[in-house]
């Protein structure tokens, strides 16, 4: 993609997204439907650090969702057990998930071919044990409840509405945040590996530290997301946090394509969605929507073998070409 | 004063020795060949130069350091930038983005402070930018600096190439073939870029198989055959050297000589 | 603790290693000829007990002709898979094949909680239900024909690549796959042959266990980790290691239930994986050449 300068189109074209986006309590009193859309905010967080690691830096972690759940659970823990602020626990599951991620990158991307996929395969499956038989910490697999919202300084988010701005409010800085790299030295680095791994040698680039910052960012945002969602949704059990789910998120991460935050994004909205089709399909009927269910996890494979074998750039490399920019991005 | 000291450098793949007990010395300021014939072992000395692949025997000695064992990344800060026989791009980049690509060992700007935007880095980014722009128009490329790199002439690419190496601001340049597949014009601008260049003060070390360029810009050369050093001196020498008119024998090159 | 009760533990070690190796086996013959690991494989071993049970209790078919559709089934979805997705990647691509068998994987599964439902399904014995007494420690007949079959694949497989001319082409491209077509080779072919072989081996696994365990449509991924544990320990791209690989891992289990707790038992072969991984990548048996980027 060539590096253009922000057009007024852009700009303004974002500032209407976000002010839509924003204004979606205002505008519905529906609680299901904002849960819903909830949940995706929070989806969004994960996966931008997930098209960071699969879309610019070439790597795939099957592993996702133990980050997720190292986030959930420690929050969890250090704010209703111990009684710590709301803060703190965000802020220790953020630390323990960059902790977590540097652990595993370090030795898997120093090697050579795919070797972080499968050790975060092997990581994930690790800590869906440690979560159903830590039963201490975790509540095991009846899951741990009674999580408190989010409240900083004796104000206390319990409204859905006011979730709803709390999870997208964070989402939208992370995603300005991706948005800075990704145009910055570090951006032209992660595209320039892409582009030739010699050539980014040659320009001095760090290949290995590289791509484990990119990995350790993607588990940080798992691991925050992870946070946010406990305190939002009160109850977490291992379920949420399975291999299942690390699939879910790289097919995401596949459908909204490569070297790029909008289609990621995009691809977020629509897979997240898929389960919960009647929060936005009035009059779905309850067989349809059960048939939906059913049918998901084909519809998550199949979606990623389709994206890979025949869009190759995933929705990103398709809306590159229907609307010309970046026309070699493919 | 000897900026580059190669000594006794060798490196086997399996039975085959690519590079046999090479010694020779890169003096600043200066523009050196290494010619020889086909598979005398060239590209490979130049990828143990820049870290690419690792002698067995030898030691390479940069700036009075021994830059054996460092990473590519190292090299590139120490101040040693390359180009490759093919070039190796960035397709989907533009020609600016290339070049800026290259500043990447000489920039500062991590993960954190882009993330945030911070003001000395969106300072950085235009230097980085400018500085770019200039590089181009020195290899003149100024009028190609929003084309994708993929969308450039062939010839265009190899200078392209050339620009984003020098973004490192190197001390010694490597040029692995850059009037391969150039024509005569492409080719003279390119000695003419090549002076520019060295008159920036890069020493430049190329391998190249244009004897015409070779005898036109070099100050010194090495001549290679199988792996080994047959030969070493100033143009003249070299053309009359019998050792390096029978390695060149049976070549088609040998005329060109 | 006694030696018998020892040697009860080394017994079923030995069952789940067996196990453990033919999915193992399946993981190194798909790696040597594509270089791509298949996230899919613990589907096949799902499937092989899957559709033998089908074939078994839906179709009425004999116990053992029963067990020899749903292998050869099995081998049937392996070839199709490759075909219809692996090979349409024409770039080949690891990280975008990878990625591929994850989705292939999700949908082997799905389609079986449609076709066969979501309960777990049971096999019988293949010869009732008795066992031998082995220097005190009790062998179920199962278990013996878990054993043989697993001896018989392996030999059957190293007799293959050993022995016939097919074998011989598998091995020249796995080592140099360039060079393989060169000299003729239809390299395409060998892909989907190792595919094949592959399936039906995880099916193997599969139908020899069920009738101890029962099977259901989501018990792939966790046998496949652990398969793909003990290949990543053995070394992958080598038959040998495959089935050393998964043998030792049977053991460390069993090993870690006897001394340690039963409560993380399915975590050793995650934590033996990630062990091997970062301290000797090229597994116990492999070269000690590292990769480096």
């Amino acid at each position: 993609m060539r590096e253009r300068r922000i057009d007024i189109r852009t700009v303004v074209g974002l500032a209407l997204v976000a002010a839509l986006v924003f204004a979606v309590p205002v505008l519905t009193s529906d609680r299901y439907l904002l849960k819903v859309l909830t949940f995706v905010g929070v989806n969004v967080i994960i996966v931008t650090g997930m098209a960071l690691l699969f879309g610019y830096a070439g790597q795939v972690s099957l592993g996702h969702a133990a980050f997720y759940g190292i986030g959930a659970y420690t929050s969890a823990y250090v704010v209703s057990s111990l009684g710590w602020p709301w803060l703190t626990g965000v802020v220790l599951a953020v630390v323990l998930t960059c902790a977590g991620g540097l652990l595993l990158a370090l030795p898997s991307l120093r090697l050579k071919g795919h070797y972080l996929a499968m050790a975060t395969l092997g990581f994930g499956e690790i800590m869906r044990v440690v979560f159903v038989e830590a039963r201490g910490v975790t509540g095991g697999p009846d899951g741990f409840s009674g999580i408190p919202f989010a409240s900083v300084g004796g104000l206390t988010i319990d409204s859905a509405g006011g979730n709803y701005w709390l999870i997208w409010g964070v989402a939208a800085v992370v995603l300005a945040f991706a948005a800075n790299l990704v145009r910055s030295r570090a951006g032209r680095a992660m595209r320039a590996l892409h582009g030739s791994e010699s050539g980014a040698l040659a320009c001095g680039i760090d290949l290995t530290g590289l791509k484990v910052r990119v990995f350790v960012i993607s588990a940080a945002l798992a691991g925050l997301a992870g946070a946010l969602y406990a305190h939002v949704v009160g109850f977490i059990s291992p379920s949420t946090f399975s291999l299942h789910v690390s699939v879910l998120l790289v097919a995401m991460a596949v459908l909204g394509g490569t070297r790029s935050l909008a289609g990621p994004v995009l691809a977020t909205v629509l897979l997240t969605m898929i389960p919960f089709a009647d929060a936005v399909i009035p009059g779905l009927s309850r067989s349809a929507l059960e048939m939906i269910q059913e049918w998901q996890e084909d519809v998550y494979g199949l979606t990623i073998i389709a994206v890979l074998l025949f869009v190759p750039g995933g929705l990103a490399g398709a809306l590159r070409r229907v609307s010309g920019w970046g026309r070699r991005a493919e | 004063m000897s900026l580059l000291q190669v000594r006794s450098v060798t490196k086997r793949f399996g039975g085959l020795t690519a590079v046999d007990d090479v010694s020779f010395d890169v003096f600043e300021g200066a523009i050196k060949a290494v010619i020889g014939p086909n598979g005398a072992g060239k590209t490979t000395l130049f990828n143990i130069l820049t870290a690419f692949d690792r002698p067995d025997e030898g030691s390479v000695m940069f700036d009075a350091a021994d830059i054996v064992g460092w990473p590519p990344q190292r090299i590139v800060r120490a101040g040693i930038a390359r180009t490759f026989q093919n070039t190796q791009l960035f397709e989907e980049m533009s020609a600016l983005e290339n070049v800026m690509t290259g500043a990447h060992a000489v920039t500062r700007a991590g993960f954190l402070s882009a993330a945030l935007r911070l003001p000395w880095t969106v300072r950085e980014e235009r230097d980085v930018a400018e500085e770019a722009g200039r590089l181009l128009r020195l290899v003149g490329l100024g009028q190609w600096a929003d084309a994708y790199a993929a969308d450039l002439p062939h010839g265009l690419r190899r200078l392209l190439e050339i620009a984003r190496a020098l973004a490192t601001k190197p001390r010694l340049l490597l040029l692995d073939e850059p009037a391969a597949g150039l024509n005569t014009a492409e080719t003279a601008a390119l000695a003419d870029a090549l002076y520019r260049i060295r008159d920036r003060g890069v020493t430049i070390l190329i391998v190249e198989h244009d004897m015409g360029l070779v005898m036109e810009v070099s100050d010194e050369i090495v001549v290679l055959d199988r792996g080994a050093k047959i030969a070493e001196g100033p143009p003249r020498l070299i053309q009359k050297d019998p050792a390096v008119i029978a390695a060149y024998l049976g070549e088609e090159d040998a005329d060109e000589l | 603790m006694g030696g018998t009760e020892l040697l009860q533990f080394v017994l079923a070690g030995l069952k789940n290693g067996s196990i453990y190796a033919l999915v193992a086996l399946g993981f190194t013959l798909i790696y040597a000829a594509t270089g791509v690991i298949n996230f899919a494989q613990g589907e096949f071993y799902m499937l092989g007990g899957m559709l033998s049970v089908w074939a078994y209790a839906d179709l009425g078919l004999p116990l053992p002709l029963a067990g020899l559709v749903g292998v050869m089934a099995t081998a049937a979805v392996g070839g199709v898979f490759e075909l219809g997705a692996i090979r349409q990647r024409k770039d080949g691509d690891p990280l975008a094949l990878i990625v591929i068998t994850v989705g292939g994987s999700m949908v082997l599964s799905s389609m079986a909680r449609h076709l066969f439902g979501p309960n777990e399904r049971p096999l019988p014995l293949f010869s009732g239900g008795g066992s031998v007494s082995v220097f005190g420690a009790v062998l179920e007949v199962q278990t013996i024909w878990i054993l043989g079959l697993t001896a018989l694949a392996v030999v059957g497989l190293w007799y293959l690549y050993n022995r016939t001319g097919l074998g011989r082409a598998m091995r020249a491209c796995a080592v140099n796959r360039d060079a393989a077509r060169i000299v003729g080779i239809d390299t395409r072919l060998m892909v989907t042959v190792s595919f094949l072989l592959a399936a039906a081996l995880g099916a193997l696994a599969g139908l020899a266990v069920t009738p101890l365990t029962q099977t259901a449509f989501d018990v792939g991924p966790t046998v496949g980790i652990k398969g793909f544990a003990a290949a990543i320990l053995g070394g992958l791209g080598n038959p040998i290691a495959a089935v050393v690989g998964g043998l030792v891992l049977g053991m460390l289990e069993s090993v870690s239930i006897a001394f340690i707790s039963s409560t993380y038992k399915d975590a050793i072969a995650l934590i033996v994986l990630l062990g091997v991984l970062f301290v000797r990548p090229q597994g116990i048996l492999g070269r000690s050449r590292r990769e480096k980027v």
